[in-house]
């Protein structure tokens, strides 16, 4: 009955910040929607932003290798190769007529790709916003295909059809999954619906510190303390409401990666892993999320002061954590830092129940890490707590 | 008795004392003003009466209950209204009022029947279902003690509760606490700032400053006393005169009676060889009294 008071005085609270219901729920939406759609062709396999490449055409002529090249390269899906006319030059290309690469071939390349001679030098140009990885890929895909046509042009001396003989078409490529084989494709929104969803769980610090704070600057606190209550009410009265919070975005946020990002054009949310499990590793998330933000509350004065320190430590945390930057694409020793935040061991729990299609044992070391974080900031607390009303 | 206090020292940390010595003792039923510059130690002194804050020293009961063993009892029987306005701006008044309430254990028809007695009490009945940060500072401060009703108190602590309001406001709610003071007979102890709010106000004051009861004393006695004079002396004089009161080199002469007092007592520190350095007479308001007493040092605020 008692309880049912406090926790309902906790949820009105909470449901009357509008700074807080748009950071814990629009907040983590938009982020989701939008990460999941801005990096979903880098990591889906066809790419549907196409890089623009100029080939510098020198000669009417075309040689049937050529021609051959030109198909094998336009059927790649990232580039756009286009052949120009050598009258502008490679700076109005690429600034002004909006091409990323330029590639000029030496004055006798046609005939010498006719007449399968290799010694011929390309010249690869960049607008200088390229990045070195697209390059790269660009070279790799020119070579081989060259490499090909001349395969192809000695073969066809030899009376053999080439046809069969492309080696990418005999390559079969599968995902492999912990547990089940279900199949969860890496897409964008597998990595962007955990990160946001952690981040934003992390933000339960603002309705805490914000009710929290008021009570110790009010007075409301001493009121409190004035009647003869015991503590457990109170206590569990406070963290029940937030634990519900962030269960509720949880599943909110499962739901926008399901049904909102398809929607919208991208990839659906799959999960692998077991739903008891990803309620598990949730609850652990939020336990270590409400233990911050209470350790957060007490040493700020203000709301002010615990807003701003608890928004750029969970921003600190968040980047650290491989929220903001997955964390495969850093490099070795930022990996290791990454150890040390308790959104990574979020993020990694629940990228092993999403995505991995891992078990209890999977995420058992990282929901220990939270478990354990938790407490320690608890009893921090409790520790300043103690000292300030001596 | 209502509450006993007896030689209560408190100090925060080891070179700042705040309480020392205090004796006081609060009738049942009375009206008693606590009346002190700022930092004299008077929410000190309400917050360990209200068991926020241990004591160093001293005996205190509370409605006849031991502070020290019978805490339960004690906080029983307490209702605190803090300095601040310590409810939810965001709730309504309804929904602090339940809240607290259901703090003290209260429910169903018991629970209403309290909260509609303190929202009568301090007529919120208009505004009870708007949310308390739209209210005036008038409003605030009845919701604030409209809380403090909810167990149905014997004692009622007020923290300067007219703080930052106006004079109409503040009139409103001196007119509220004499009101619950006379229904139930609850004792209230009122800590205020301000002269007057206690001479209307209460029958009975305490002058509280630096840590010390200065004085003790019922208002009608203090406001008969009528004309006296303050003197300044060059030391205080070892001899009791009748009718004087000394306050380190500072006297007060009852001048009620005529001047007889006051020839007697120059008599005195002739005798003494005191010098008078200034002499000031007029009426002997509470007012005036209380900054006579406590102009000592200069305060913070
Ligand atoms: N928690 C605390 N820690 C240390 N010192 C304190 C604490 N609370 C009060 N004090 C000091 O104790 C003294 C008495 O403070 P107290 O709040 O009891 O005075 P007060 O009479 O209520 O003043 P005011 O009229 O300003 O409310 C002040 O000097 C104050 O600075
Ligand atoms: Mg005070």
């Amino acid at each position: 009955m008692m309880l049912g008071y406090i926790v309902k005085k906790e949820f009105t609270l909470i449901f009357r910040d509008i700074h807080a219901l748009l950071v814990l729920f629009v907040m983590p939406t938009l982020f989701i929607l939008i990460m999941s759609l801005a990096l979903h062709d880098s990591y889906s396999q066809k790419m549907e932003v196409k890089f623009q490449v100029a080939l510098l055409e020198n000669g009417e002529e075309q040689p049937l290798a050529y021609t051959m090249l030109m198909q094998k390269l336009r059927q790649s899906g990232t580039f756009h190769f286009q052949s120009v006319k050598s009258e502008s030059s490679l700076k109005e290309l690429l600034y002004q007529k909006g091409y990323d690469f330029a590639v000029a071939f030496p004055a006798d390349f046609k005939q010498r790709l006719q007449n399968d001679r290799e010694s011929f030098r390309a010249r690869f140009f960049a607008r200088s916003d390229v990045s070195p990885r697209q390059m790269a890929l660009l070279k790799g895909l020119y070579s081989t295909n060259v490499s090909k046509v001349l395969l192809e042009q000695v073969l066809g001396s030899l009376g053999v059809s080439a046809a069969e003989n492309d080696i990418g078409d005999r390559i079969e490529s599968r995902y492999v999954y912990k547990q089940n084989d279900k199949g969860a494709k890496p897409t964008s929104v597998q990595q962007s619906v955990p990160a946001w969803l952690v981040f934003s769980m992390f933000f339960i610090l603002i309705p805490i510190s914000n009710t929290f704070i008021n009570e110790k600057r009010l007075g409301t606190i001493e009121r409190i303390r004035s009647i003869d209550v015991s503590l457990w009410p109170i206590l569990f009265g406070k963290f029940l409401p937030y634990f519900v919070i962030n269960q509720i975005q949880v599943v909110l946020m499962i739901a926008v990666g399901y049904f909102l990002v398809p929607l919208l054009g991208g990839d659906r949310l799959q999960i692998a892993g077991n739903p008891l499990h990803i309620a598990l590793m949730a609850a652990a998330v939020s336990f270590a999320s409400i233990c911050f933000a209470l350790l957060i509350a007490n040493i700020s004065k203000t709301t002010e002061e615990a807003t701003s320190i608890g928004g750029v430590s969970n921003i600190i945390l968040a980047a650290l954590g491989g929220i903001m930057v997955p964390k495969f694409v850093m490099p070795e020793f930022m990996q290791e830092v990454t150890e040390y935040s308790p959104m990574a061991w979020a993020l990694q729990g629940f990228l092993e129940l999403f995505t991995r299609a891992g078990g209890l044992s999977d995420i058992a070391a990282d929901a220990g890490k939270l478990l354990l974080f938790g407490i320690i900031s608890l009893l921090l607390s409790f520790y300043i707590l103690q000292k300030g009303s001596r | 008795m209502s509450i006993t206090i007896h030689a209560l020292s408190h100090s925060y940390g080891a070179d700042t004392p705040v309480l020392q010595g205090i004796d006081l003792r609060i009738k049942k039923g009375s009206l008693f003003g606590l009346l002190g510059p700022n930092g004299a130690g008077k929410t000190t002194l309400v917050s360990i009466l209200n068991t926020l804050v241990k004591k160093d020293s001293g005996r205190v009961e509370v409605c006849g209950y031991d502070l020290d063993s019978q805490v339960q009892k004690v906080k029983a029987c307490s209702g605190y209204v803090p300095q601040g306005y310590a409810f939810y701006p965001q709730l309504n008044a309804r929904e602090n009022l339940e809240f607290f309430a259901a703090l003290h254990g209260l429910q169903g028809a018991r629970m209403r029947r309290r909260i509609e007695y303190a929202i009568e009490a301090t007529a919120l009945e208009q505004k009870a279902l708007q949310r308390a940060y739209t209210y005036s500072g008038g409003l605030k401060r009845r919701l604030n003690i409209a809380i403090g009703l909810l167990n149905d108190p014997r004692v009622l602590y007020l923290d300067e509760p007219t703080v930052g309001i106006d004079p109409q406001s503040r009139h409103y709610i001196l007119e509220v606490i004499k009101k619950i003071n006379r229904r139930k007979q609850t004792t209230i102890v009122y800590t205020s700032h301000y002269m007057e709010e206690i001479e209307y106000l209460c029958d009975e004051v305490a002058i509280l400053d630096g840590g010390k009861v200065l004085l003790q004393s019922s208002v009608s006695e203090l406001t008969k006393a009528g004309r006296a004079a303050t003197l300044t002396l060059s030391g205080q004089p070892a001899q009791a005169c009748e009718g004087v009161r000394y306050e380190k080199r500072r006297a007060y002469v009852d001048l009620s009676r005529g001047y007889d007092t006051l020839r007697r007592f120059l008599n005195l520190l002739e005798k003494e060889r005191i010098e008078v350095l200034d002499m000031q007479s007029g009426r002997g308001d509470l007012e005036q009294f209380f900054l006579q007493v406590t102009s000592e040092r200069l305060r913070d605020g």
